[in-house]
């Protein structure tokens, strides 16, 4: 019998709302539109180059969101301190390999103001933690790269140079030659304690010691380096989260202090993820249907946070 | 249990070859029959022949953890994977072929017939060149002596075809070889094993 009650992405939302008010973010919940032009200047940014249009009331273009993040950046009303909130909203896109646009369930989170060491930290075990909530006693990573590191050893050929970082492409790399430092970058892989005095060792770079503040989850944080955001919009440290037996990423984020200036906030830091939900529940249902021919294809839920919900 | 894609045909022949010196056999893999799907238990690893276009697609929807696709069709169909070793047999070029006597008229739109069409759109994209794609499944040497397009984009390895059918290269571009590509999130929780496969394979170069 079928239960109608949550689907398993908004079971998996309600308990990352519980999670994040657990740590004192505040709901933030988008009511209204952007205009179309609000996007187009910053589709880099965006994951997809294609926005949904339409044309408002009073003939405006305006577009259906395809993020959630510029949106709550353009309406801040105050950068004094450090402002917290979390969302939990849907988002249009044309996924990659998809043909036409989808609706996509999308929780996350933004923290904006004058960060400390501990606000990136505590953002960083918000993204374990929300591996955590979701991922039903499977195994989760979070792979933790820096973009402002690699911003300053790759200068020349630089979109051919991040490609290959992103593929893992040694031989790639090597054909480019570039420095050695970005090669032992490319190949540096692990948990902190192993990974960062390797770093050093490589560049001289202190800009993942934020990690060794966070032992409790060295078993699910990893270095990896093949984690490349847009340079572009993104600082500091970058950041993607994958659940066993989910074939893409499911979290994704970073510091982007450069978007927050290019929108008008100078010397306001910014930090976030979003968790994509729909791809979790495309596949919380496929493992269901799995687990009706044999054993179930995972434990029963277990949630992390206090007050979590569970589906009987 | 790791899940393997292999390329049917030649490519596919000689990827398995490197995968059996390496010690990953698997029982009857090379005889010709209908089968597709082959399992080692004792390695506990199951391998597939699937077509070479394909390849990416079984290895980014996580249907195989790893696989060994062609650089041609990487470039094509740019999947989100890793791309972990050049696994350095099936060597061949992608060039711009024309008959002997083509002269290029830089003002007027080049018709390109092609198997594959994102990266000869790329190519001249970035050299800012208008054109018109004819995208063809094969005998693509026909399209220039017929006066379909005025070059092809294709895959050389000795340019015997080419010389055959009074064409010529006008331009390599890019190098091509069988790669070893890697499901992203497999590759995270598989590390042990998709990493002792990788330094086997290396050892065999």
């Amino acid at each position: 019998m079928p239960d109608y009650r949550l689907r398993p992405e908004e079971l998996a939302a309600l308990n990352l709302r519980s999670l994040y008010s657990d740590y004192g973010y505040s709901f933030y919940r988008m009511s209204r539109f952007e205009e179309y032009d609000f996007y187009a200047d910053k589709k880099d940014f965006l994951l997809s180059k294609n926005i949904l249009t339409f044309t408002d009331a009073d003939g405006k273009l305006m577009a259906l969101r395809p993020d959630v993040t510029l949106s709550i950046i353009r309406h801040i009303r105050s950068t004094e301190g450090v402002q917290k909130f979390f969302y939990d909203e849907k988002v249009y896109r044309v996924p990659r390999n998809a043909e036409n646009f989808h609706e996509i369930a999308q929780s996350g989170i933004e923290c904006i103001g004058n960060l400390s060491d501990d606000d990136v930290r505590e953002v960083l075990e918000l993204a374990v933690l929300s591996l955590h909530t979701i991922a039903d006693g499977r195994r989760c990573v979070l792979d933790v790269s820096h973009a402002g590191l690699i911003a300053s050893l790759v200068h020349e050929n630089r979109n051919d140079i991040l490609k290959c970082l992103a593929e893992k492409n040694i031989h790639g790399l090597k054909s480019l030659d570039v420095p050695e430092e970005v090669i032992a970058l490319a190949e540096l892989e692990g948990s902190p304690e192993s990974a960062l005095p390797k770093l050093r060792d490589i560049t001289g770079s202190h800009a993942l010691d934020v990690l060794s503040m966070l032992e409790k989850y060295h078993g699910e944080i990893h270095v990896d380096f093949s984690t490349v955001n847009s340079l572009n919009y993104y600082n500091g440290i970058v950041f993607s989260g994958y659940i066993e037996g989910i074939s893409e990423s499911i979290l994704s984020g970073g510091q982007y202090d450069n978007l927050m200036s290019m929108m008008g906030h100078k010397n306001v830091k910014g930090l976030g993820f979003a968790v994509n939900l729909s791809t979790y529940g495309d596949t919380a249902s496929q493992s269901a249907a799995h687990s009706v021919h044999g054993s179930p294809a995972h434990p029963p839920a277990k949630t992390s946070g206090k007050g979590g919900i569970h589906n009987a | 249990m790791l899940n393997i894609a292999l390329p049917k045909g030649r490519l596919g022949e000689k990827v398995y070859k490197l995968f059996a010196k390496a010690g990953y056999e698997f029982e009857g893999i090379l005889d010709s029959s209908r089968r597709l799907v082959f399992e080692n238990e004792a390695l506990h690893m199951r391998c597939f022949w699937v077509k070479p276009f394909d390849v990416p697609v079984y290895v980014e929807r996580g249907t195989a953890d790893i696989g060994a696709a062609g650089k041609d069709i990487l470039l094509e169909r740019s999947p989100d994977v890793y791309e972990l070793l050049d696994l350095g047999v099936g060597k061949c070029r992608m060039a711009v072929a024309a008959r002997e006597d083509f002269v290029d008229e830089p003002e007027r739109t080049l018709r390109v017939a092609t198997e594959f069409p994102n990266i000869a759109g790329n190519y001249y994209a970035e050299l800012g060149r208008d054109i018109d794609i004819i995208t063809l499944r094969g005998s693509l040497e026909l399209a220039p002596v017929l006066g379909l397009s005025d070059v092809i984009v294709d895959i050389v390895e000795t340019g015997t075809t080419l010389r055959e059918n009074n064409l010529r290269v006008v331009n390599y571009f890019a190098d091509l070889s069988a790669r070893l590509i890697a499901n992203k999130s497999a590759y995270k929780f598989k590390r042990e094993i998709i990493t002792e496969i990788m330094r086997r394979l290396r050892g065999h170069d």
